[in-house]
């Protein structure tokens, strides 16, 4: 055999790579950055047609680094193509208005949801795809490997080493794309230290800092006021509770960020106690630090809790009670996204949230015509991921046939009141995200949550079992039995109900032993936010616009 | 803190409401200016009377916009955005100095000549509250023929829509919403049934017309009323004035695309508070202010201080 030696470069990223870093050279100071250089360093190290992901977190945005994007000449920086886990910042798009980017994969854009519809159907953007956030993430190592990564931290010390601490969230994962394949990175920070906390991003990782001109925002998205809980939420939290918590052993979960599930938290101290679930259920969370659960921690009902990102007014409860929360030798919370999006994928019992619209067969979504606002967490947690091959007592409770083969089932829980207001029903014929489908162009509907995943669906009128039947009739009877008068609640007789009810397909209340007359705010371990200071000992320091006294 | 000025359109006005503008040397220089060029006392257009007329109602309305925003930025405060509802886009149009006050002036009067002349009382507009756009367009296809034609056509909020059409299916849309959970749906008391296809050839002479005025590039970029889109460029700012008469407004989209664009300060200018209370239930967590209701003062103290 005659091995012919080809004359090629097998580095050819890594030189590319340090082209781009000697073109830097004159700007920098080793790895700083100069606040005011910004603009121009971005200039030469990002080329046209690059992969460029921007940390648009969830929660922690780096918006220095954006603000700085946008000002770059679009002469010489353009054609980019953005890949980011959420546009949330008017910059975001203004990177693409002034012509210098062109195409963008991302998984969350609730708030510049209109505007990044219009520039689609303008022909300013060209969306890759909507992603959940492990999808996206999967794909940086994949198929969007980044040629640049612009991230965010707390702070750096003077060779690059970052502390993220209880924001890290997607950062690490980011990071590695970048910097494992010659690409760059660069991160704002917040200051520039001596001596860092602890390190989450390690420099050898990181080409470059930048002291940012003012901190990166961040946003308190998972505080929910217990003031704004109604008697409804209530109940269908007592029915999740009982019909749904106890009825299968759930003892690790995800919440989401509704007002449904903040119901369900402030419950267990109360309600919970007195059905005696306590060490029964809701042991082994994976869930932001949400303030609503302080008084479940504090009556010892949780026993750990792997967060998505941080939350803010948190950081010292969370600090004081590290047998909970995951933190660091220095003491605070180490979030992760990436590993708390798969853990709540593979390795919790139930996933359950709220939703807009849900059709006749269980398909749900949040979308709203005429925008285009991607997905948070749920499709990746609001689903059963069919590899899952360990089993635990809720998990094994879902399978519903005698097979050698059977397995068990991720439970997916759906909460929604029958209507969103006064005049717009929740159960519907046809998704609205069918009709976004046509609009944007998109290669599927964005369905959040797919009928196939949905085990329990839960209204104020009482919860459909959903995973007990394969029937697609039949489903569609249960759904209808709760939908109250709903067009779709319409189809139903109360003849059929009773049936439906007497084979356990669906329960009603009364079948839970809930008297419907039980279900009001005094149930609730805290009231308002204050109530939630208190249980907290005064670790939790509330931001300013959730304060009433 | 961004901030974005908005000017009401026809409905804000009521007798005498030139007479009330906030007492300001650039407001009376500029009501002067539209009397000299209109030849005759504005102030006089503006009573409960003479406002029956729609074009009376577009002068003064424009007039009042235009006098309100200019004395703001005399005192030094800058808007980062404009948007103005219906016959309000013209003011803002002003403000930002794409047209000149004159040139628009003629243009609205020209454009109340116009909507009057189509004027017939079997028609008018009417108001539907609590019911989501896609529900209240298939009722009223259901009731739409073109002898009696019916159309939704303002989106002022997701549940608050106007229709404009036919008197009697105007009517047989009203009495059928009522049945199915409006929480309120009423006549306008207009004569006009503006922003619908029924307008076609106001449109058409309109754009006609704005082919021979002179444009300026704006100051201050502003949101069309007919797709909710920022304009810089002045072609496309006049095509969406004189287009959006025969089209819907869609107020909605036109504030949610400001708040995307980080406004989170409104402020209305005069006469009136019905776009500051729009602004307000949609985007509870911006400052929404209207000059008519909050006083001169305080607003430029706000809009100078961006809202503190």
């Amino acid at each position: 055999m005659v091995i012919i030696q080809q004359q090629r470069s097998w580095s050819t990223r890594l030189e590319g790579k340090k082209k781009r870093l000697a073109e830097v050279e004159h700007l920098v100071n080793g790895v700083t950055i100069p606040t005011e250089k910004i603009v121009d360093v971005l200039e030469l190290l990002i080329k046209p047609g690059d992969r460029v992901v921007l940390e648009g977190n969830n929660q922690k945005q780096a918006s220095f680094l954006s603000q700085a994007l946008v000002k770059v000449d679009p002469e010489r920086v353009h054609d980019l193509h953005m890949i980011m886990s959420s546009v949330s910042r008017p910059e975001h798009l203004d990177i693409f208005e002034e012509g210098i980017a062109k195409k963008i994969d991302l998984s969350f854009a609730g708030p510049q949801s209109l505007r990044i519809a219009q520039m689609i159907e303008d022909g300013r953007l060209i969306l890759g795809d909507l992603h959940t956030y492990v999808e996206l993430y999967g794909r940086l190592f994949i198929d969007l490997i980044p040629n640049v990564a612009l991230v965010a931290a707390d702070k750096a010390d003077r060779f690059g080493n970052l502390y993220t601490g209880p924001n890290t969230e997607e950062t690490p994962t980011i990071v590695e794309a970048a910097a494992f394949r010659d690409g760059i990175v660069i991160a704002q920070v917040n200051e520039i230290v001596d001596e860092l906390p602890r390190v989450d991003i390690p420099g050898s990782w990181v080409d470059f800092i930048v002291e940012a001109d003012e901190p990166y925002e961040l946003e308190p998205l998972f505080t929910r006021d217990p003031r704004h809980i109604t008697d409804i939420q209530i109940l269908q939290a007592m029915m999740c509770i009982r019909g749904i918590y106890e009825k299968h052993g759930v003892q690790s979960l995800n919440h989401g960020i509704g007002f449904n599930t903040a119901a369900i938290e402030l419950l267990l101290p109360s309600y919970g106690e007195q059905l005696g679930l306590k060490g029964k259920i809701c042991k082994n969370w994976v869930l932001n630090p949400h303030p609503t659960l302080i008084p479940a921690i504090e009556t010892g009902w949780v026993e750990s809790v792997h967060c998505f990102g941080g939350e803010l007014g948190m950081e010292k409860y969370v600090q004081a009670r590290r047998d909970i929360f995951f933190t660091g030798k220095d003491g605070s919370l180490r979030s992760n996204r990436t590993l708390a999006q798969l853990a709540g994928q593979y390795a919790v019992d139930l996933f359950i949230g709220s939703t807009l619209q849900m059709d006749a067969y269980g398909n749900s979504s949040t979308v709203t015509k005429g925008r285009v606002a991607g997905y948070g967490g749920a499709p990746n947690m609001g689903h059963d991921p069919g590899g899952r091959r360990h089993s635990t007592e809720a998990w094994y409770n879902m399978m519903t046939s005698q097979d050698e083969l059977a397995r068990g089932k991720k439970l997916v829980v759906q909460v929604a009141e029958t209507f969103q207001d006064a005049n717009t029903p929740v159960f519907v014929e046809r998704l609205d995200a069918i009709d976004v489908k046509k609009q944007a162009n998109l290669a599927v509907a964005p369905v959040m949550i797919y009928a196939e995943d949905v085990t329990h669906v839960v209204t104020e009128e009482g919860i459909a079992y959903l995973y007990k039947t394969d029937s697609p009739a039949e489903r569609r009877e249960m759904i209808a039995s709760i939908a109250g008068v709903t067009p779709l609640g319409m189809e139903n007789d109360v003849k059929r109900t009773k049936s439906l009810r007497e084979r356990g397909l669906v329960a009603m209340p009364e079948d839970l032993n809930i008297l419907r007359g039980e279900a009001n705010r005094s149930l609730l371990a805290a009231k308002n936010i204050d109530e939630l200071v208190q249980w907290s000992g005064g670790l939790y320091e509330p931001p300013t616009k959730f304060k009433s006294w | 803190m961004k901030q974005a000025w908005l000017f009401p359109g026809q409905g804000s006005q009521y007798g005498g409401f030139l007479e009330s503008l906030p007492t300001h040397p650039t407001i009376q220089e500029t009501l002067d200016e539209a009397s000299e060029v209109l030849k005759k006392d504005i102030k006089l257009l503006a009573t409960a009377e003479k406002l029956k007329s729609t074009k009376n109602v577009q002068i003064t309305m424009l007039a009042a916009g235009v006098a309100t925003a200019r004395a703001f930025l005399n005192e030094g405060a800058k808007p980062d955005y404009l948007a103005g509802h219906s016959v309000g886009a013209f003011a803002a149009a002003v403000t930002s100095e794409v047209l000149t006050f004159e040139d628009a002036l003629h243009l609205v009067s020209l454009r109340g000549e116009l909507m009057e002349s189509l004027q017939d009382e079997a028609y008018g507009m009417a108001v539907v509250v609590g019911l989501p756009e896609s529900v209240l367009i298939d009722i009223t296809q259901k009731f739409h023929t073109n002898e009696k034609p019916v159309y939704v056509s303002n989106r002022n909020a997701p549940q608050q829509l106007t229709l404009s059409g036919h008197k009697e299916a105007m009517q047989n849309v009203l009495d059928y919403v009522a049945g199915k959970g409006a929480s309120s749906a009423k006549m306008l008391n207009v004569s006009t049934p503006s922003h619908c296809p029924l307008f076609l050839p106001v449109q058409d002479r309109l754009a006609k017309e704005m082919e021979s005025i002179t444009l300026q590039r704006p100051k201050f970029p502003l949101i069309s009323n007919r797709n909710a889109r920022v304009l810089r460029q002045p072609s496309r700012i006049v095509q969406d004035l004189a287009e959006s008469i025969a089209l819907p407004v869609r107020w909605h989209d036109a504030t949610s695309i400001l708040f995307e664009n980080g406004v989170r300060q409104f402020i209305e200018m005069s006469p009136g508070d019905v776009l500051k209370k729009l602004a307000k239930n949609a985007f509870p967590e911006a400052d929404s202010y209207s000059v008519e209701k909050n006083g001169f003062n305080d607003c430029l103290y706000l809009a100078k201080n961006e809202g503190v």
